[in-house]
């Protein structure tokens, strides 16, 4: 691991420790959730089942864009501390994966080994969202690659069981090999019962942001 | 490889209480409005009266029952309502956690996620019985905790 590569995993960790503060990616015991992300960067689709109220395990599928590599991998996530207040929610997560990554560009450079830890982490309430997280990707031959993302959301009204809840959400990203390092993207999230859905649009690298979530 | 697994295994030994997450769930006082009869802890009669007192006084202002349609008919046949107070519900995958785990259970009949009370309202089949401690191991599996449970005539607002 590169000494930069590190001071990212040090810096995820020491908000992770410090128990600052994303979204839920572990359920209720026996559920099952359907996450599929579209980004500047990336396209991936995530199936998780919970097998506790703190544990889950899933597995990826990611078509980084930028490197035309694609992930499939195993993906357990461990919810390791939630905070519960009568108006108030927050989550500290780890998680991680293992599988393969393949490269699909004309270099057609093979395929190798893939492992990734991240921490993501959220702070809630009817009307505020504060999210963080971030991630480090060894991929061997492949490349590594390490992002970070901070999310603010308000909320303008509060929806009862069951309504269209709406959420104005504003997120920052650092990716260190992308050109434009730093970006902002502003998106809409509507969610309904068991499924949530977002959109937004990176203005910083001008591409869209499509997020959806289902709960069965 | 190793060494992500050796940073990922020293962040997991190294977090205070992480392993016990959610292991001291239910903090029976918690929001004062517990209904007291349902603890067992040894009080003093001046303590007992002092606390029923203010849990008399919370569950007063305590919300109660959220009736829906089907609440509603399970009641008109004779169920028991009760009203479980859960803290951090915050959304509706909440929601949709609790309807799910509750759900399953024959003992109960019908079941709403109150969001803006932040409850939890069933109706338990006549001469079904949940425990205070069935409701704890059910919200701990949606991945909740419970503050108070309320039931018969306080859950209904009296």
């Amino acid at each position: 691991m590169t000494p930069s590569a590190l001071r990212i995993c040090a810096a995820a960790l020491g908000i992770f420790l410090s128990a600052s503060v994303v979204a839920r990616p572990v359920s209720y015991t026996g559920g099952w959730t359907l996450i599929q992300t579209a980004n500047r960067a990336s396209t991936s689709g995530l199936l998780h089942y919970s097998v506790s109220h703190n544990f889950s395990v899933g597995m990826r599928h990611e078509w980084q864009r930028d490197d035309d590599v694609t992930l499939t991998v195993i993906q357990p996530t461990w919810l390791a501390k939630r905070w519960f207040g009568h108006n108030y929610q927050a989550n500290v997560y780890l998680t991680g994966g293992l599988g393969t990554a393949t490269d699909r560009s004309a270099a057609n450079l093979g395929s190798d080994t893939t492992s990734f830890i991240g921490v993501m982490t959220d702070w809630e309430t009817r009307t505020l969202f504060v999210s963080y997280e971030a991630r480090f990707l060894e991929q061997g031959k492949l490349g590594n690659h390490s992002m970070h993302a901070a999310r603010f959301g308000w909320a303008p009204y509060t929806g009862d069981t069951g309504e269209l809840h709406t959420w104005l959400m504003l997120e920052v990203d650092h990716r260190k090999h992308f050109d434009n390092k730093t970006a902002v993207t502003p998106l809409l999230r509507f969610f309904k019962g068991a499924a949530l859905f977002e959109a937004g649009y990176n203005i910083t690298d001008s591409s869209p942001v499509i997020n959806f979530t289902y709960r069965f | 490889m190793k060494k992500i697994l050796l940073i990922l295994s020293a962040a997991l030994i190294s977090v205070p209480g992480a392993a016990d997450d959610n292991a001291t769930m239910m903090p029976h006082h918690a929001g004062g409005d517990m209904a007291h009869g349902e603890m067992n802890h040894d009080h003093s009669a001046q303590h007992e009266h002092a606390i029923n007192d203010a849990n008399n006084s919370a569950m007063m202002s305590a919300p109660a029952l959220t009736k829906t349609d089907e609440i509603s008919a399970a009641l008109a046949n004779g169920g028991a309502p009760v009203v479980v107070d859960v803290l951090g519900v915050v959304c509706d995958f909440c929601a949709v956690a609790m309807n799910k785990i509750f759900g399953k259970r024959d003992e109960v009949s019908a079941l709403y996620v109150d969001l803006n009370k932040k409850t939890l309202s069933l109706v338990v089949h006549k001469g079904a019985s949940l425990s205070d401690q069935d409701i704890e191991i059910l919200a701990k599996k949606a991945g909740y905790r419970i503050a108070a449970i309320r039931r018969d005539a306080a859950a209904m607002g009296g």
